[in-house]
């Protein structure tokens, strides 16, 4: 989906991961393609299961072992420099220097992804010495100003203490400040905010943001909760069943949605707004991806399936207005728009 | 909205309620400290009405929900709760042959429908479960009549009661535990966060199911546990906003959200994150500093005036009480020194 333009940093094509197991294959991506712009924040929505997590851990190569990623490209541009990360080894030196340094990734629990048994400190530093070879007393202050400026209290005391000792809200500050130490180009947040109240996700939102606006990097954000995306992409991919369904800007997707599953979200949910009175589930429920549907993988929900052929062909992906990408049967015509 | 019936005393009368528990530490479990997690709580409940309870992780909403049902005892204050429009009763104090009776009555639902329901019963077992218990059926003929017409109710296909719940999807499974907690025909819900482990797609499914099971079984009444101010709006009919376990504002549903009160009320709503790009853009965003004071260390004056932006001399040293400033028709509770004085912003 969506066009490639000179300032893409980092280009997705045709991406497949699939997982094997004595169940079967399990195809958690299949044929995912997407741009994202340079300082510009993307984000991925769709519900458990859809396959958003698995694109993160895809790009990193950081997939579990019984996953593979089978076919595609991840194309990352430095400096005018083109890298496949698909075509490094997952263990090479390569890629190594490209996670945490060129794309780096906050998690949903920092509890399980800082080591217990070291101080945040110790492991930001680690990060810091790895990537930009600085000595131990230039990698500690460093990362005592990098922590000051994600709002950490007291930074050169809490720089030694363990994750278990910090609250959830200054975890998730202190893994923020481990993502960007190396002033990375891509960000990838992978539900950042879902394990934390409302009042600290947005002091996290708004850290995000501030964090991005500074520093100029790409950033992804993967998450089920299509407000944290309202507030802050630019553009958005909406994915369903290991595939995207819709790619446009935030305006289109959330004032001229085309595919009936976004649309379909966006009147399953609650509004604040004065007057909202009224929500509108989508019938039954996500797929087991053991067992995809044929076809347009969101057919038996659709309230606008057309028999013959929804349920038979995979619809392509159709641009129905400039920079906006749908895969659905009802735009794939010759005399659409 | 649903059919609420004012004129008679409440289903429910909560007044002073207090659940302290005790902060041990080391081996002989030497007590350090004690953590409020209710410390005072009134609201009364009409019958046929929605009462959400609101408010962080570590609030009081979850252990006020518990002591409802006394699944946890309180440490002080008094539920009293009209049986069947006999005289009241106190849940607090009432005897375990009470209890028994009472929780036919009452019934409780919980967020996850993974781990709520037994995974080796049948939903046939799960459902009928407690009209076995309670002696409501004679046999299980009567037993599968009953738990048949339950699953009509929650719209899945009674053909299925024979299954397992892996069998079922989230938004099945929750609908499998609302049929379990309807079947002893209850008058009174407590749904803790019903909706908070389900896909967004099928969220709605569940909320709409509670709105119009309250409809059809005339004075369902529900106390709505929940953190997500979006489904609070949607689904309730007053709203109570808590803090490190106290009330601070309590009102109708639209009042509260148009012109909220309390500062702490105006922040998480500014806070909710709406599905809207042009309304939250531009909207400035209140963030609060700090977190949710500790409650086995609360600070002094009113809990909420480190995180307020508007706090004065005397939010540090008196803690404000919770009063009513609205009018007779629309009582609307407050607990902030400032109340009348602030502009406080709401939902546009």
């Amino acid at each position: 989906m969506a066009t490639e333009t000179a300032d893409d940093v980092l280009s997705v094509h045709d991406l497949k991961s699939y997982f094997f197991s004595r169940e079967g294959t399990l195809r958690a991506i299949d044929g995912l393609s997407f741009n994202l712009k340079a300082g510009k924040v993307l984000g991925i929505a769709g519900e458990s299961g859809c396959g958003k997590s698995v694109t993160a851990q895809s790009i990193l190569r950081i997939l579990p072992r019984h996953g593979k990623t089978v076919s595609g490209q991840v194309l990352l541009t430095r400096d005018g420099k083109v890298t496949d990360l698909l075509a490094l080894g997952e263990e090479s030196s390569e890629i190594r220097r490209i996670r945490g340094k060129e794309i780096a990734m906050i998690f949903q629990e920092p509890m399980t992804s800082f080591s217990p048994v070291h101080t945040i400190g110790d492991q930001i530093i680690e990060t810091i010495r790895l990537h930009r070879g600085l000595s131990k007393a230039q990698a500690r202050a460093s990362a005592i100003e990098i922590l000051e400026s994600v709002g950490m209290p007291h930074p050169s005391r809490t720089i030694d203490e363990y994750p278990f000792n910090l609250s959830g809200g200054m975890r998730q500050r202190a893994m923020i400040a481990m993502a960007l130490s190396c002033n990375p180009r891509v960000l990838i947040a992978d539900e950042p905010t879902t394990a934390v109240d409302v009042t600290i996700q947005a002091q996290v939102l708004e850290l995000i943001r501030q964090m991005q606006a500074q520093l100029g990097m790409a950033v992804i954000m993967i998450t089920h909760d299509l407000g944290v995306i309202a507030e802050l992409a630019d553009h958005v991919l909406i994915m369903y069943l290991g595939r995207g369904v819709e790619f446009g800007s935030v305006e289109q997707i959330f004032h001229n949605p085309k595919h009936p599953y976004t649309r379909g979200l966006l009147a399953s949910i609650p509004k604040l707004q004065k007057g909202h009175t009224l929500v509108e589930p989508i019938k039954g429920a996500v797929p087991n991806p053991y067992d995809a549907p044929a076809g347009c993988p969101f057919h038996p929900r659709c309230p606008q399936f057309m028999q013959g052929t929804c349920e038979v062909t995979m619809p392509q992906v159709v641009e129905v207005e400039p920079g906006h990408w749908v895969a659905c049967h009802l735009y794939g015509g010759e005399d659409q728009r | 909205m649903s059919d609420i019936d004012n004129s008679s005393r409440p289903l429910v009368e909560v007044r002073d309620l207090r659940k302290y528990f005790e902060a041990t530490h080391g081996l002989l479990r030497k007590v350090v400290g004690t953590v409020k997690a209710v410390d005072g709580v009134s609201f009364s409940i009409q019958q046929g009405e929605t009462l959400a309870l609101v408010g962080e992780s570590g609030c009081g909403k979850t252990t006020t929900g518990r002591c409802l049902i006394r699944a946890v005892d309180p440490s002080a204050g008094s539920i009293r709760y009209s049986f069947d429009n006999a005289d009241p009763i106190d849940i607090a104090t009432v005897d375990k042959h009470q209890l028994r009776e009472l929780r036919r009555s009452i019934r409780l639902m919980f967020q996850d429908p993974y781990s709520s329901l037994n995974p080796r019963m049948t939903v046939f077992q799960i459902i009928s479960e407690p009209l076995l218990i309670n002696k409501l059926v004679q046999n299980q003929s009567e037993a599968r009549d009953r738990v048949q017409s339950l699953l009509q109710m929650v719209h899945l296909n009674p053909n299925k009661m024979d299954r397992y719940p892996h069998a079922f999807s989230g938004g099945q499974r929750q609908r499998i535990a609302i049929a379990r907690a309807l079947a002893p025909k209850p008058r009174f819900l407590i749904a803790d966060e019903p909706v908070s482990a389900l896909d967004v797609s099928v969220q709605a499914q569940v909320l709409n199911l509670l709105k119009d099971l309250q409809h059809e079984l005339r004075g369902l009444t529900y106390l709505f546990v929940a953190h997500n101010l979006s489904v609070v709006k949607y689904q309730s009919d007053r709203v109570a906003i808590m803090y490190v376990g106290k009330i601070v504002e309590l009102t109708v549903t639209e009042e509260l959200f148009l012109t909220p009160k309390h500062p702490y009320t105006e922040a998480l709503i500014s806070a909710a994150p709406d599905p809207e790009p042009r309304a939250v853009r531009r909207k400035k965003r209140i963030v609060l500093a700090g977190e949710v004071a500790n409650p086995a260390d609360p600070p002094s004056g009113c809990y909420f005036h480190p995180r307020c932006r508007y706090a004065k001399d005397v939010c540090r040293t008196t803690e404000p009480p919770l009063r009513d400033i609205g009018t007779a028709q629309q009582p609307h509770q407050v607990a902030c020194h400032f109340a009348e004085e602030l502009t406080l912003r709401g939902i546009e």
